[in-house]
């Protein structure tokens, strides 16, 4: 019999892509269920045909394009698919959910050379695209009927976040109260529930697949920078709370600003990734003309990646 | 006092002591040993008998080549039948002495009972027999003994520290003699820690070994010795690396291309502790050691620990075990994160022989490489702290420049990137290269300084 | 018109006209002087910078070329004696014609003729398969199959024949830069005259063992028997070591050691089919 052959070590963790993916997977459910609990079957819909709109997408791109091995096994494509639909307004056509994937998986993701090459987030880079190409479908919240519970008819409309431009900060403000934990009002799929989104954010810490640093220091920019601006005045800007708990901050930290491809790898270069969208998306939400600006945010800090990367390196043993 | 472990990276495999509870066995001389010439690190052995010479067990059958390599004893009587080179485990050819074994008739001088002698001679007493009996650091390295115990003038050790950690998986043989062989251990470490000039003496042992902790501490109140201390550390591998295990005990951090000594530390497995007390109290040189049989495809009534010679070939042991299992996929010698595969089986045992280890295809066949997903598990786990997915990038692209500043030469081999890679990346097989291509270009360096100083005092 | 448009036109335009003359002025200011022959070699060499001439690129070579006193520590295999005597005209050197080579595999150890004896499972490299073991065939000298002389070569001449797993060159893309004879560990590829209309003769081994040790490890090895060297009527063929090696400045292809090997060790190629028959 021929033995097999190999340099050390000869043994290896029970961890894999394909592991690493399931987790993340199961770490979006809570608020996946949330958002279906929410709109209902068209949300079902939405979802599963950006899941197979990408695994397809990727399939296709490494049989025909690139042709080699798929590489859909390892589950990323999954994971973008789920992160794509919580990242577009419930009642999102499904060919513009389409074109999305095929940005996401075919421009962001395949075109660089699959998993682990991309310097921007395939989701948010699917999201951003159909959010220039498409302002009206990407901004009309209207709750499509079917949703199993909530008061559909408070929520048609605009999002918190534009309600600061037709109502003003104060009121804007007084509208974010306990209840915005379980259930936001209107806004991308994803976002209903932050108490779902931490819930999975908690799992991927206790099942080491993370680190904590990158959403913390989100976290605490954005609520220092909202805090010093409406301490400043309190009826241009809004406050901390409010800007934590709207627009994506929580989907956007706990999950597109910790994918592994497009952050950077050491704690502190996580942490000045961290602060550089906190200061970003508040500016924009400030000062910019988009309500929401996570995923330009994060994207802009994509970029600044392997910048961050050159200049954190971690402690070597015996070496100053 | 609270158990303590190095500071940077390291693993948490399954240990898989399998034959923990297995006693040792002694093995059965075969009709023919053949003994390695390079059973050491550094310079090979020089032969001193010729073919058809009769020896006798023990006797000394080759002399250290070099400043750094230790003499080789036979380990059986009878006549040398060859000098010639023959295949080590890897299938290269290293020169051998070939003796065909007629019994057992040891030379003469060489106390071969069972009686513990406590009394310690002199420090140079201790280092000559330790070097006339060819003992060699049995953690791995294979380092000689009597030049780690006789540090360079102006290096003083502050620190012995006794490596009981056995922190690779299925590995048992240093378990086995911390219970077996306690107080011989101990005085082993009491010899050396003579021979340091009495320094103080730590026995690092991992806490999941309590029975070797606690037979450990009871062996040390019922002996004489003052200044020798047990030290439970926590599991994790690589808790026995050289550098990890200074920094788990002393909380000092060896430099960069630096040796132990110059934190005032030196390390010697527990193995080498009892090879230094039959060389020291019994006069009877290194030609035995214990190796573990086992695997994770092996029933645990399979498993064993045995007493072997060196020489004897890897074939026969397994034979002797009852055979190689069948669900063996990959036999290494030594532990599953720092062994190597065996390719032939026919090579023989040297002195740092561990184990023969039968792993399963499912635990041991790599998967798919597949690209790197920037999660950073590999210069988590790093041990020297070091940041392999770029130390590979780097050597792809040829940069050494690059590779010397981030530290590739520092790499200790350790597996552990490559173990904690889920697109399992061959890391570490890129990262050896390229640590080799360094070391080079360092010492290359270091040789044109020196031959560049040279010509100038001969010029001025 | 509209005002926004005239500004932004005139905003751009002066922003265009100044940022052109900050680069003018660093042009200027930084400006290297160079030998202008070097650009002129350079231009003439084929810009592959593959380092096959030994130096670290086309413009190295050139710039070393240009300052050198004669040309016979600068040959660009590349471009051959062509390329060669358009430099030494430029330089004004007398050129030194060389016969131009090819990289030629040493080793036949086909899958068939040495069987694998244990499955080699660690990266996909020779070196690193190199470094740890003899193989994973009983011949410790011969081709271990990973590829890294076709990953070395950028001229796309090395392929791995999935039938023999050794690797092949293709004649006519194969410049003698000689990349894959550093790249592999084994050292089983050699330059050598390419010989008229390509054809030559050459040992395809490098096995020293003794011949039964050889023979077992692989059917195609050279054993060292020595009917070669017997039957060259040419001085062309030594044995050390136990192996046979065709010196092919002396060989005269007449291939009657061919013929003589009783392992088909020795190998002729290129010539015409019907000497082939006959």
């Amino acid at each position: 019999m021929a033995y097999i052959v190999s340099p050390n070590p000869h043994i290896h963790a029970k961890v894999s892509t394909r592991s690493l993916m399931l987790d993340v997977i199961i770490a979006l459910c809570p608020a996946a269920v949330v958002s279906f609990l929410f709109y209902g079957l068209s949300e079902i819909a939405i979802m599963a045909f950006s899941v197979a709109s990408c695994v397809f997408l990727e399939w296709v791109v490494n049989r025909y394009m690139l042709h080699r091995a798929s590489s859909t096994g390892d589950l990323s494509a999954v994971v973008t698919g789920i992160l794509l639909a919580m990242n577009l307004p419930p009642s999102t056509p499904l060919w513009v959910v389409f074109i999305g994937a095929v940005v996401a998986i075919g421009v962001a993701k395949m075109t660089f050379g699959g998993i682990g090459q991309n310097i921007w987030n395939p989701a948010i880079t699917g999201r951003v695209f159909l959010l220039v190409s498409f302002p009206a479908i990407m901004t009309d919240w209207t709750i499509p009927a079917g949703g199993l519970i909530g008061n559909v008819d408070a929520f048609s409309g605009a999002t918190l976040l534009q309600q600061v431009g037709l109502l003003g900060a104060k009121a804007a403000d007084a509208m974010v109260g306990l209840e915005t934990l379980f259930s936001n009002m209107g806004g991308s799929a994803g976002e209903i529930s932050a108490l779902a989104l931490l819930a999975g954010w908690v799992y991927l810490l206790v099942r080491k697949v993370i680190k904590p640093w990158i959403t913390l220091s989100i976290f605490a920019t954005v609520a220092l920078v909202a805090g010093i601006f409406h301490a400043i005045d309190p009826a241009q800007f809004t406050g901390a709370l409010f800007n934590l708990l709207t627009g994506g901050v929580i989907l956007g930290a706990c999950f597109m600003a910790t994918d592994y491809v497009t952050s950077p790898m050491s704690a502190w270069g996580g942490v000045i990734f961290g602060v550089g969208i906190g200061i970003l998306v508040m500016m924009i939400r400030y000062f910019g003309s988009y309500p929401e600006g996570m995923s330009f945010a994060i994207l802009i800090m994509n970029t600044a990646v392997p910048l961050i990367d050159r200049a954190f390196h971690q402690k070597k043993f015996g070496r100053a | 006092m609270a158990k303590t472990t190095f500071a940077i990276g390291g693993v948490h495999p399954d240990d898989s002591k399998l034959a923990r509870a297995c006693a040792i066995e002694v093995l059965p001389l075969p009709s023919v040993v053949y003994v390695s010439m390079a059973q050491h690190l550094g310079a090979p052995a020089k032969p001193v008998v010729s073919v058809g010479d009769k020896v006798l067990t023990g006797q000394v059958i080759a002399e250290p080549g070099g400043f750094i390599s230790a003499f080789v004893h036979s380990p059986a009587s009878g006549t040398v039948k060859a000098i010639a080179p023959f295949k080590d485990l890897a299938g290269r050819e290293v020169p051998h002495i070939i003796i065909d074994v007629e019994g057992d008739e040891w030379v003469e001088g060489v106390d071969l009972s069972d009686t513990l002698i406590t009394e310690l001679p002199d420090r140079e007493v201790i280092l000559d027999r330790v070097k006339a009996c060819g003992v060699v650091g049995l953690g791995g390295a294979t380092f000689p003994t009597h030049v780690k115990l006789n540090p360079a003038p102006g290096s003083k050790a502050d620190c012995l520290i006794l490596n009981g950690a056995e922190c690779e998986p299925y590995l048992t043989s240093d378990y086995r003699i911390m219970l077996e062989r306690t107080k011989e251990i101990l005085v082993g470490a009491a010899l050396m820690q003579k021979a340091l000039g009495g320094c103080r003496t730590v026995i690092g042992i991992e806490e999941n070994k309590p029975e070797a902790i606690a037979a450990m501490r009871s062996a040390l109140a019922s002996l004489p010795y003052s200044g020798i201390e047990i030290l439970p550390l926590k599991k994790k591998y690589p808790q026995g690396g050289e550098k990890q295990i200074i920094q788990a005990v002393m909380h000092r951090e060896v430099g960069s291309g630096a040796l132990p000594i110059s934190v005032g530390a030196v390390v010697q497995n527990v193995g080498t502790s009892l090879a230094v007390y039959e060389a020291v109290q019994k006069n009877k040189p290194l030609i035995t050691n214990i190796l573990t049989v086992t695997g994770n495809c092996l029933p645990v009534e399979k498993q064993h620990n045995y007493l072997f010679r060196i020489g004897m070939p890897l074939s026969y042991i397994a034979e002797y075990a009852g055979g190689i299992p069948k669900g063996a996929a990959k036999i290494v010698s030594g532990g599953p994160m720092m062994g190597r595969a065996i390719s032939n089986m026919e090579a023989a045992t040297v002195k740092g022989t561990s184990s023969i280890l039968y792993l399963s295809e499912e635990s041991t066949r790599r998967k798919l490489e597949s690209n790197c997903i920037r999660c950073g598990r590999c210069a988590e786990a790093c041990p020297m702290g070091l940041e392999p997915f770029l130390l590979r990038r780097l050597w792809k692209a040829g940069d050494m420049e690059a590779l010397e500043a981030n530290a590739v030469q520092d790499c200790i081999e350790c597996g552990c990137c490559l173990y904690s890679c889920p697109a399992c990346i061959p890391l570490l097989d890129h990262i050896r290269q390229a640590k080799g291509a360094v070391l080079g270009a360092i010492r290359a360096r270091a040789a044109a300084a020196k031959a560049a100083a040279e010509a100038n005092q001969k010029n001025s | 018109m509209n005002p926004i448009i005239i500004w932004t036109v005139v905003i751009l335009a002066g922003l265009g006209l100044v940022l052109a003359l900050v680069l003018f002025l660093v042009a200027r200011r930084f400006r290297v002087e160079e030998d202008p022959r070097i650009d002129l070699v350079e231009k003439t060499l084929p810009g592959a910078n593959c380092g096959g001439c030994g130096y670290a690129g086309c413009h190295a070579f050139a710039d070393s070329a240009v300052k050198a006193s004669d040309l016979s520590a600068h040959y660009c295999p590349v471009g051959g004696n062509d390329v060669m005597q358009k430099v030494s005209d430029i330089l004004g050197f007398k050129m030194e014609a060389k016969a131009p080579q090819v990289a030629v595999v040493r080793c036949n150890g086909s899958c068939t003729a040495r069987p694998v004896i244990n499955e080699y499972d660690g990266a996909a490299s020779c070196r690193v398969k190199a470094a740890l073991y003899a193989g994973d065939t009983a011949c410790p000298f011969g081709c271990l199959g990973c590829g890294d002389c076709v990953a070395a070569c950028e001229f796309g001449a090395l392929s791995m024949d999935p039938a023999t797993g050794l690797p092949v060159v293709d004649e006519a893309k194969c410049v003698a830069c000689g990349k894959c004879v550093a790249a592999c560990p084994k050292s089983l590829i050699e330059l050598r005259n390419k010989g008229p209309r390509g054809i030559r003769v050459f040992v395809a081994c490098r096995n020293t063992d003794k011949g039964p040790v050889a023979r077992k490890a692989c059917s195609n090895a050279c054993i060292g028997c020595g009917l070669c060297v017997k039957a060259c009527a040419h001085d062309a063929i030594t044995l050390e070591n136990n192996l046979a090696y065709v010196d092919f400045t002396k060989c005269k292809l007449c291939r009657k050691c061919v013929a003589a090997c009783p392992t088909g060790a020795v190998h002729g190629v290129n010539f015409p089919k019907e000497v082939n028959n006959g």
